[in-house]
C-alpha cells in the first residue's frame, strides 16, 4: 500500500472516440479539455480507438514519461475492455488495479442523442472517476494450482463427448450418470435428422469407449451430493447407489431378468413407459455398462421383504451369484480441478396441456414415445403397431397419422416462450419414418412455422414434403376421441388453417405431439450445488451469450448440451467439445488466476448473522468462530478463491461490515458526491 | 387478568435455575403512567415484577444490548440463558432477532404475556396532567385508573396507545410458556394513518418533516430503544466514510432519520418504542409505517411473524417479476 495517497497524484485521462460510436455524439475534444483541468490530472488525451495497439502505447508511454500513478480510460463498459487496459498498466509497470474506467459509450453516447447533454454527462462521469482514482488500492492477483482432473455430470452425448476429449488429451475424468446406463436421450432415438443415421449405431461405439477408456472413471447409477472448493480445487462427494447386483460378478447374461417374477410388468423408463421390463433389468440391450440393476421400489424382495414361496428367482438362476440384497449405497470422495455440467433436459410434460388428450388416449404419443415405438430396440421391435394387449399381441397399424408442432414450445400459456429447436426436424424425420414403414398412410403435419435452419435441414424438409406428407399451417386447439365405440381409434383434431382462415377437423388414428424441451425437473439440485444461474427460460445461464457460451459465472464450471438450452445433436457435440477445451485450457496450463477485487470483512463490525452467506451466489463466504477476549463469536470469512467481487454481500450486510475491494463505501461516496449530491 | 403472585413465583423459579443468568421484565415506575424495566438476577428481586397496562417498554430491546465482557484467563465465558417477558408486540422483536440470527433460540427463555393494551403516556398526560396513578387496570372495555383514591373509567381508545387499538398480535408469537391465557384478537390494521399522511402534497410533506426534523436533538434515544438497532457499530458513528455529520441541522437530521427508516424497512416490528421515547415528540413511526406498508404491498412480507422466514433484503426469489427493471 506504499503507493497510496501519500504522494502527489498524477492521473492520466484517456478519452476514446470508439470510431464514431462515442465521437459522433460526445464532443470528445471538449471532454479532454475539461478533464485536463481536474485536480490531479497530469495528462488528458483522446484517440480514435484506445483499445488498439497505438492507443495502448499512448498510455504506456505516458506512464513511463510522465510518471503517472493513476489511469482513467473513458470508453466502453469495463466488461468489455477492463482486462485489456489492466494489462496495459501492468506492462508499463503500474499496478493494474490503479485503472478506473468511465463508461461513456453504453452509458452516454448510445443512450443520449443530445450532443450537449451527452458531453456534459461524459465530463461528469470522468470527474467522478477522477474522484475515485486516488482512493484505489494496489491489489495483487493470486494464482492457484489446478488439479488435473475433471468431473463430468451426465453421460448423455454431451457428457460422453466431453469426457472422451478430455481423457484423450491425457487428463483424468470422472463421469457421473444418474441412471443405470450411459447414453442419455440420444440412445432412445431411432434415426437422427437430417441424415437418417441410426442413432444407436453412431452412439454405441462412444458409449463403449467411455466405459473402457483408461482415463475415464465411469460412475453410473450415481449422483453428485456435495461439492465444495473453487476453480482448480473442487472436492466432490458422489453417492453410488446400490444396484443390489455385484458390479464385478454380473456378466450381463440376462437370465435374472427373464426369470424375474415381475418380468414384463414394470413400465420401462427408457421406453418412455410404453415398453415393459422386470424389477431386475437392463434399460436397453446396448446399455453400458451391461450390468443389471434392481429397482428397489418395484422389487418384491426389497419393497415387500418377500418374493414368491421359493424366494427371489433372480438369486436362484444367477450363475455367478451376483445378486446381493444386502448391498448399500457407497459414498465416493474425489478431488477435481474442473467441472462440466451436461445434465440434459426433460421433454415437455403433457399434463400441462390436457386439451391434446395425451393422458387418456394411447394413440396420442409424445415425440419421444414415438421414437421408442419405431425403434428396432423398442417394445414393438420397430413396427408402428398400436393398441396391443398386455401379452404384446394384436393391435393395429395406423392409417392416418397426424404430427403436431410446437407442443409446449413458443407457447406463453404454458410458460415456455422459447423455440425448442429440434421439434420441426424430428417431426419431419418421424413423418418420413412413417411414410417409409406405412407407404399408404395419410400423413398430416400441423405447424406454426417450419424452422429448417441447420445444415441439410431445408433439403430434408423439402424431401419429406415431396414424399407425400401434407403440411397444414395451424395450431390445433383440441384433440379428442371421435366416438366411445370399442375398436374405433379415430381422433379428431380441431384446427384452424391459418393460410385460408378456415376452421377444419382432421381425423387420425395416431397423433404424434412434437413436445419441446424443458429444463430438467431436478435442475435445482445442480443449481444448489454449483450456485449456477438460470436464464428466463429456466435453462442454465452461460457467462456471455456470444463470447463465453460454455462458461458459467462459477469459474471452472462449464456447460455442455441441452442443460444450457435446447439444441440438436451436432450443436450438442460441438458445445461439448468447446466445454472440454475450456476445461483443458485450465488443466493444461495448470494454474489459474483468481479475482483480486474480492470482498473483505471488517471483523470488528461483523455480528455473524450470516446474511452474506445466504446471498452469496458463489458460496464464497462462511461463518467461522473467532475468539474475542474469551468469548467465541461468529464472524464472516471470505474464501478469496471463490469470491468474484459481485458485492451482493455488501448490499445485504446490515452493519456495513463486508465490502468488495475497489468498491468500498469510501471509494464510491466521492463519486456520488461528484455526480449529484454536490450542487 | 394476571395473577401477580403466580407471575412472581414463576419468575423466581426461572431465575433460580442454574442455566439462567438474568430475567428481564417490568417493575413499578417512579412517576407518571409508565412502568420501569427491571433486570432480575436474584430471586429476591422477583417480587418487584409487575404486569399491567403501564408495562409499555419492550424488554426484547435489552437482549442485544448486552456487552460481551473479556473473559479472564482460565475462566469460561458465561453462556447462561436470558429470560425475557414479552407482550405480543414485543415478541415480534424476538422473532425478527431470531430471523436475523442475533442469537440462538436456545439462549433465551421467552415468557409470554398476552396483552390487551398499554397506556400512551402522552394521552394520559393530556387527560390527567403530570401525576402518578395508584393503579391502572383493564376491565372489559374500560380502562380503570385509580388516582388519589378516586377511580376513573375511560374508553380504551382514549388512553391506550394507537398501536394497541390496531393490534393484530396481542398474544406472543414466540414463547416458551404463556403466563396467562391467550386473549382474543380485536384489532385490524388498514394503514389508515399512512393513507391519511399520503394525502398531503409533496410540498406539505416536506414542510411537515422539515418542522419535525428541525426539532431533533440527535439524542439517539430512538435508536437506543429500538430492538432492531443492534449493529456493532452504528452508521452514525462511522467516520470512514462519514455518512452523517454530527451537527444537528435540518440536512443531517433528515439524513439520519431517512437512513434509519431504510435500515429498518422489512425489519421494523412496529413496537413504536422509538416514537414513545422521543423527547421532542417527532412522529418517527410515520416513516416506518410507510415502509412497513410498502414492504407488505410490494413483497408480501411482514417482519417478525415467522421464525423460519428469510430476512427480506437478504433473500431472493427467481420468480421475482423485476418489473422495475424492464
Amino acid at each position: 500500500m506504499e503507493e497510496n495517497l501519500n504522494y502527489k497524484p498524477k492521473i492520466g485521462v484517456y478519452v476514446c472516440h470508439c470510431g464514431i460510436n462515442i465521437g459522433s455524439v460526445v464532443d470528445v475534444p471538449a471532454v479532454v479539455e475539461f478533464a485536463s483541468k481536474l485536480p490531479g490530472v497530469a495528462v488528458s488525451r483522446e484517440y480514435t480507438y484506445m483499445c488498439s495497439d497505438p492507443g495502448q502505447n499512448l498510455i504506456k508511454e505516458d506512464i513511463k514519461n510522465e510518471n503517472l500513478n493513476r489511469v482513467i480510460v473513458a470508453s466502453c463498459s469495463p466488461r468489455m475492455h477492463e482486462p485489456t487496459f489492466r494489462k496495459t498498466l501492468k506492462e508499463a509497470g503500474l499496478n493494474p488495479y490503479f485503472l478506473e474506467m468511465a463508461n461513456i459509450r453504453e452509458q452516454v453516447s448510445w443512450v443520449h442523442p443530445d450532443r450537449d447533454e451527452a458531453t456534459a454527462k461524459a465530463s461528469k462521469l470522468i470527474e467522478a472517476a477522477v474522484a475515485k482514482a486516488l482512493l484505489l488500492e494496489a491489489l495483487e492477483e493470486k494464482e492457484v494450482d489446478v488439479i488435473p482432473s475433471c468431473l463430468v455430470i451426465g453421460a448423455g452425448i454431451a457428457g460422453i463427448q466431453a469426457s472422451l476429449d478430455i481423457a484423450d488429451a491425457g487428463f483424468k475424468v470422472y463421469l457421473v450418470e444418474k441412471t443405470p446406463s450411459v447414453g442419455g436421450h440420444m440412445a432412445q432415438l431411432d434415426k437422427t435428422f437430417p441424415t437418417l443415421d441410426c442413432s444407436a449405431c453412431i452412439l454405441t461405439p462412444k458409449m463403449v469407449d467411455v466405459a473402457n477408456h483408461p482415463n475415464i472413471e465411469l460412475m453410473t447409477y450415481s449422483q453428485l451430493e456435495e461439492i465444495s472448493g473453487y476453480v482448480g480445487n473442487f472436492k466432490a462427494k458422489i453417492r453410488k447407489k446400490a444396484r443390489y447386483v455385484d458390479f464385478h460378478k454380473c456378466t450381463g447374461c440376462g437370465v435374472c431378468a427373464e426369470n424375474c417374477r415381475l418380468a414384463g410388468r414394470v413400465p420401462n423408463e427408457f421406453d418412455e413407459l410404453i415398453g415393459m421390463r422386470g424389477a431386475i433389468y437392463l434399460p436397453f440391450p446396448q446399455a453400458v455398462p451391461a450390468k443389471y440393476t434392481i429397482d428397489p421400489k418395484r422389487c418384491l424382495q426389497l419393497s415387500k421383504g418377500k418374493c414368491g414361496k421359493e424366494g427371489p428367482a433372480c438369486v436362484a438362476v444367477c450363475g455367478p451369484g451376483a445378486v446381493n440384497f444386502e448391498q448399500e449405497d457407497e459414498m465416493v470422495e474425489i478431488e477435481i480441478g474442473t467441472v462440466i455440467v451436461a445434465s440434459g433436459y426433460d421433454v415437455f410434460p403433457m399434463e400441462k396441456k390436457p386439451e391434446y388428450g395425451w393422458k387418456e388416449n394411447e394413440n396420442v404419443l409424445t415425440g419421444l414415445e414415438f421414437e421408442r415405438l419405431v425403434s428396432a430396440s423398442g417394445p414393438t421391435g420397430g413396427k408402428p403397431i398400436l393398441g396391443r394387449d398386455k401379452k404384446g399381441e394384436g393391435g393395429y397399424e395406423p392409417k392416418k397419422v397426424a404430427f403436431i408442432h410446437c407442443v409446449g414450445s413458443r407457447d406463453k400459456s404454458v410458460g415456455n416462450e422459447y423455440c425448442s429447436r429440434v421439434c420441426c426436424m424430428y417431426l419431419a424425420k418421424q413423418a418420413h419414418l412413417i411414410r417409409d414403414k406405412l407407404p399408404d398412410a395419410e400423413i398430416n403435419v400441423f405447424y406454426m412455422d417450419v424452422r429448417a435452419f441447420g445444415k441439410g435441414f431445408e433439403e430434408f424438409y423439402d424431401r419429406v414434403r415431396r414424399e407425400g406428407v401434407r403440411y397444414v399451417r395451424g395450431n390445433p386447439s383440441e384433440i379428442y376421441k371421435k366416438s366411445g365405440e370399442e375398436g374405433d381409434h379415430t381422433m379428431v383434431i380441431k384446427v384452424e388453417d391459418t393460410l385460408t382462415s378456415t376452421p377444419l377437423e382432421y381425423e387420425a388414428d395416431l397423433v404424434v405431439l412434437g413436445v419441446g424441451l424443458e429444463p430438467r425437473k431436478d435442475i435445482r439440485e445442480i443449481i444448489d450445488l454449483f450456485k449456477l444461474s438460470q436464464s428466463t427460460d429456466g435453462f442454465f445461464l452461460e457467462a456471455h451469450p456470444k463470447l463465453r457460451p460454455v462458461d458459467t459465472a462459477s469459474d471452472g464450471v462449464f456447460l455442455a448440451g441441452c442443460c444450457q438450452g435446447p439444441k440438436d445433436i451436432p450443436d450438442t457435440v460441438a458445445q461439448a467439445k468447446g466445454a472440454a477445451s475450456s476445461a483443458l485450457i485450465l488443466m493444461a496450463y495448470g494454474k489459474v488466476k483468481v479475482e483480486a477485487q474480492v470482498s473483505v470483512v471488517s471483523p470488528d463490525e461483523c455480528r455473524g448473522c450470516g446474511f452474506c452467506v445466504e446471498v452469496c451466489p458463489f458460496g464464497a463466504i462462511e461463518l467461522v468462530d473467532e475468539n474475542r477476549m474469551g468469548n467465541i463469536v461468529k464472524v464472516a470469512f471470505v474464501n478469496e478463491a471463490l469470491c468474484k467481487g459481485c458485492g451482493s454481500c455488501a448490499a445485504a450486510c446490515l452493519s456495513g461490515a463486508i465490502q468488495p475491494r475497489s468498491f468500498k463505501d469510501e471509494q464510491i461516496l466521492p463519486q456520488i458526491a461528484v455526480l449529484g449530491v454536490r450542487p | 387478568m394476571v395473577d401477580l403472585k403466580e407471575l412472581q413465583d414463576k419468575a423466581k423459579e426461572v431465575i433460580s435455575r442454574d442455566d439462567v443468568r438474568r430475567l428481564i421484565g417490568w417493575q413499578r415506575g417512579t412517576y407518571g403512567f409508565e412502568s420501569a424495566p427491571i433486570v432480575v438476577t436474584d430471586a429476591s428481586d422477583a417480587d418487584k415484577l409487575i404486569f399491567d397496562p403501564t408495562c409499555v417498554q419492550n424488554p426484547a430491546s435489552f437482549i442485544t444490548l448486552e456487552e460481551k465482557r473479556p473473559v479472564p484467563r482460565g475462566q469460561e465465558p458465561d453462556t447462561r440463558k436470558v429470560a425475557v417477558m414479552v407482550k405480543g408486540c414485543d415478541s415480534r422483536a424476538i422473532v425478527q432477532q431470531l430471523v436475523e440470527k442475533a442469537y440462538p433460540r436456545e439462549n433465551v427463555i421467552v415468557m409470554g404475556m398476552p396483552c390487551r393494551g398499554v397506556i400512551d403516556r402522552r394521552k394520559a398526560a393530556a387527560l390527567f396532567g403530570d401525576v402518578t396513578p395508584d393503579e391502572v387496570k383493564l376491565d372489559g372495555d374500560k380502562v380503570v385508573v385509580s388516582l388519589n383514591s378516586e377511580t376513573k373509567e375511560l374508553a380504551r381508545g382514549d388512553i391506550l396507545a394507537d398501536k394497541c387499538m390496531r393490534c393484530r398480535y396481542p398474544n406472543p408469537l414466540v414463547s416458551d410458556e404463556l403466563m396467562t391465557e391467550e386473549v382474543e384478537k380485536w384489532g385490524a390494521d388498514e394503514f389508515a394513518d399512512v393513507d391519511e399522511f399520503e394525502k398531503m402534497s409533496p410540498a406539505d410533506k416536506w414542510k411537515f418533516w422539515e418542522e419535525q426534523f428541525s426539532k431533533c436533538i440527535r439524542c439517539y434515544s430512538c435508536r437506543n430503544v429500538c430492538p432492531m438497532c443492534y449493529c456493532v457499530e452504528c452508521v452514525v458513528a462511522k467516520l470512514k466514510p462519514q455518512w452523517t455529520r454530527r451537527s444537528t441541522d435540518i440536512s443531517e437530521n433528515a439524513a439520519y432519520h431517512v437512513q434509519r427508516a431504510w435500515h429498518l424497512s422489512g425489519r421494523c416490528i412496529e413496537c413504536m418504542e422509538c416514537q414513545r421515547v422521543c423527547p421532542v415528540d417527532i412522529p418517527i413511526m410515520t416513516l416506518n409505517r410507510k415502509m412497513t406498508r410498502d414492504v407488505k404491498e410490494m413483497f408480501d412480507y411482514e417482519p417478525g411473524v415467522d421464525v423460519e422466514a428469510e430476512p427480506l433484503l437478504a433473500c431472493y426469489n427467481p420468480q421475482d417479476p423485476e418489473d422495475y427493471i424492464m
